[in-house]
């Protein structure tokens, strides 16, 4: 008990919910994740944003205690993963990558299943899975066997499951893998409302949504985190190349000349020019074609998505 | 109680899906109609014994008139010695012949003034002749039993015993097809398991808190409520096709569920060993038929190379054919069968002990 309370002491002091330290594995000598090192604040939503196979839901496995890490360690709420994994599953609620369900019980079902797991009273659980039914949209269905769910109703009872017991840790694994635009912006809706209230680890390939909900990001690449910080921070550490696009008639072999002589680096294909450099002056090129007699029809400097930051650390596309 | 949630899950998983019901109760009940019904059907249509009654009492030519002249299917002749009758023997004109010692009649009556003593017959019958020799053994045998443990009647002709002409081929075949029954549970038990953990539910849960002994006893919780099924029918199903209980019934159940929550222990143990339904269904088959076989869930292991007996008898399925027959068809007590008690009891502790330790190692790996 007195060891609790200690833990529990220094778990709130700590400003961070989740650390790791060179957390490795390695499956038949071939690493999965490498020496990873992350501080993951408490209230933080992070996204480990990376293409399938980057180590992601390894790392997330370790941090649940379903894998040993073959090397290093981590921390949730002060409790290591090694040496401690029934008080980090006191903490956390985990939505795996695909929805593991029981496909004869119905979703209130599901949802009691894990509440009283976690030891929830009745009361409070018929309030909880209530409310949570009816956010999540799935109040009219909650007594029909998962069986008969669609893949994005199931997807939704997955995170539902992750939060009945309202822990204070939230593993979201690629929550909306395969779902359709609507309802994946639903799922981003109800994740949003818990930004703050909950640290939340999350996995995608999608790098609107990392963008969308993250308040920071680690670009994950062969087991790696080839970068990290805000979504505004990462785009511009690549800010020192700049790019411009003009669409254009007429682009003489002269203009294009002179515009290579000029920057880094210019492409032309099918009547669009790609200008990229350090330094981009937009008037003086608009002004260099149209003298050159080009008709430009519109130009823009473009700004730099996750993608251009992903291409830029892996140099890699970064494809479902 | 995380256990018992886990347990109701379970059981509604099972019972809300009419394949996997349908396997667990269907396909036992199937096996023992079928069973029961190719050997049940008649016994052996009549088997010519000789007695040679050396005690010459009153009790035991009651013995030899009443008791086993009433059997139908046996066809009782006297004899003055017991070289002939062996000659008989010899040339098939005879299935098997009784010598009924000196002192037979007044260890019987002893018997039934209370006072126990020892009841000694000698039988001598074609060994060549496998399911005959188990089965006159076997009516012999109740036939004794029952004759000894009559109460005290006034006048013996008073009293004929009618009861040994049910004595049927089923009641010797009965407790092996059940101990069948009981070990395709190691599959169904396997089975369970190992879907959760092919299927991913398994890993979900193991993201709890809940304890590897709890996830083995919401398994075992909802597998016990389907061995007890499963033996109600295979006991109604016995007595159906005319099996006749001696014994006490509950300690017959007391040794059938040691039997089925020994396998389920086994299937488990299979389950943590195995990492798709194929294998742990290859796996439990491998163990389960020969172990049927070996345990003499078909035959008598009587025949077998005293080897191969010792093997079945490191397993507890012997054992309990053993024990079952005893109660079932010969009426005996606890206290005959204690040895056999524990010998099943102390093996499903183990294998209870090593599915948990197997579990905990692979929930992490």
């Amino acid at each position: 008990m007195n060891s609790d309370t200690a833990q529990s002491a220094r778990g709130k002091d700590e400003p961070f919910a989740i650390q790791t330290s060179q957390l490795t594995k390695k499956f038949n000598g071939l690493v999965a994740v490498d020496n990873i090192g992350l501080n993951i604040k408490k209230g933080e939503l992070f996204a480990l944003l990376g293409p399938n196979g980057a180590g992601k839901t390894t790392t997330i496995n370790m941090l649940c205690c379903l894998l040993k890490p073959t090397g290093g360690t981590a921390t949730i709420m002060g409790y290591d993963i090694n040496q401690q994994p029934f008080e980090i599953k006191e903490k956390i609620g985990v939505s795996p990558q695909e929805t593991f369900l029981s496909e004869h019980l119905n979703a209130r079902e599901h949802l009691n299943l894990m509440g009283r797991i976690h030891n929830i009273n009745a009361a409070e659980l018929r309030s909880r899975s209530q409310e949570l039914l009816k956010t999540m949209g799935l109040a009219e269905r909650a007594k029909d066997q998962v069986r008969k769910f669609s893949g994005g109703m199931k997807r939704r009872l997955n995170i539902m499951m992750a939060l009945i017991h309202d822990p204070e840790i939230v593993f979201l694994d690629e929550p909306t893998l395969g779902l359709d635009p609507q309802a994946r912006r639903a799922i981003w809706e109800y994740i949003v409302q818990l930004k703050g209230k909950k640290t939340i680890l999350l996995t995608t390939h999608y790098m609107d949504e990392a963008d969308f909900l993250a308040d920071r990001i680690g670009i994950m690449d062969d087991g790696k985190i080839a970068a990290l910080g805000t979504s505004s921070e990462l785009k511009m550490s690549i800010l020192g190349e700049k790019t411009m696009i003009v669409y254009a008639r007429n682009l003489t072999q002269k203009a294009i000349s002179e515009m290579r002589s000029k920057y880094a680096e210019v492409e032309v294909n099918d009547g669009t020019m790609t200008i990229t450099d350090k330094q981009l002056d937009f008037k003086e090129i608009v002004d260099q074609l149209h003298s050159s007699g080009a008709i430009i029809r519109s130009a823009y400097i473009k700004e730099p998505t996750l993608d251009d930051v992903f291409l830029h650390m892996t140099m890699k596309e970064l494809r479902e | 109680m995380r256990f018992l949630e886990l347990a109701k899950r379970n059981l509604k998983e099972t019972y809300r899906d009419p394949l996997a019901l349908g396997f667990l109760l269907g396909f036992p009940l199937v096996f023992m109609l079928l069973f029961g019904v190719m050997l049940s059907g008649d016994t052996i249509s009549s088997s010519p014994i000789g007695v040679i009654d050396d005690d010459n009492t009153l009790v035991s030519q009651a013995f030899v008139d009443e008791a086993l002249a009433g059997v139908p299917t046996l066809e009782v002749s006297s004899y003055d010695d017991a070289a002939l009758a062996r000659k008989d023997l010899q040339f098939g004109d005879l299935k098997a012949y009784i010598v009924i010692p000196q002192g037979f009649g007044e260890q019987v009556s002893q018997n039934w003034q209370g006072k126990e003593a020892n009841i000694t017959l000698q039988m001598t019958y074609d060994e060549s002749d496998i399911m005959i020799s188990e089965q006159l053994v076997s009516i012999i045998n109740a036939v004794t039993r029952s004759f000894a443990h009559i109460e005290v009647p006034v006048t013996i002709n008073a009293n004929p015993i009618h009861m040994e002409a049910e004595i049927t081929y089923i009641n010797f075949i009965a407790p092996g097809i059940i101990i069948f029954g009981l070990l395709i549970l190691i599959p169904t038990s396997a089975r369970m398991i190992v879907l959760d953990k092919e299927k991913g539910f398994l890993s979900r849960l193991l993201t709890t808190p809940t304890r590897p002994w709890e996830f083995l006893l919401g398994y075992s919780l909802c597998l016990v409520a389907i061995a007890i099924a499963q033996i109600i029918i295979f006991m109604a199903v016995a007595w159906i096709l005319g099996m006749n209980v001696v014994g006490s019934l509950w300690l017959a159940f007391l040794i059938f569920f040691l039997a089925g929550l020994c396998s389920i222990g086994i299937g488990m143990v299979v389950a943590s060993l195995s990492k798709s339904e194929n294998q742990s269904e290859s796996l439990c088959w491998i163990f389960a038929m020969p172990l049927a076989m070996l345990s003499g869930c078909w035959f008598s292991i009587e025949m077998m190379p005293s080897y191969l007996r010792n093997v079945a008898y490191a397993f507890p399925y012997a054992h309990t054919i053993d024990a079952s027959r005893a109660v079932l068809i010969r009426g005996v007590g606890m206290g005959a069968i204690s040895h056999e008690l524990l010998f099943l009891a102390g093996w499903t502790a183990g294998i209870f002990i090593i599915g948990v330790f197997l579990f905990r190692k692979s929930m992490r790996s």
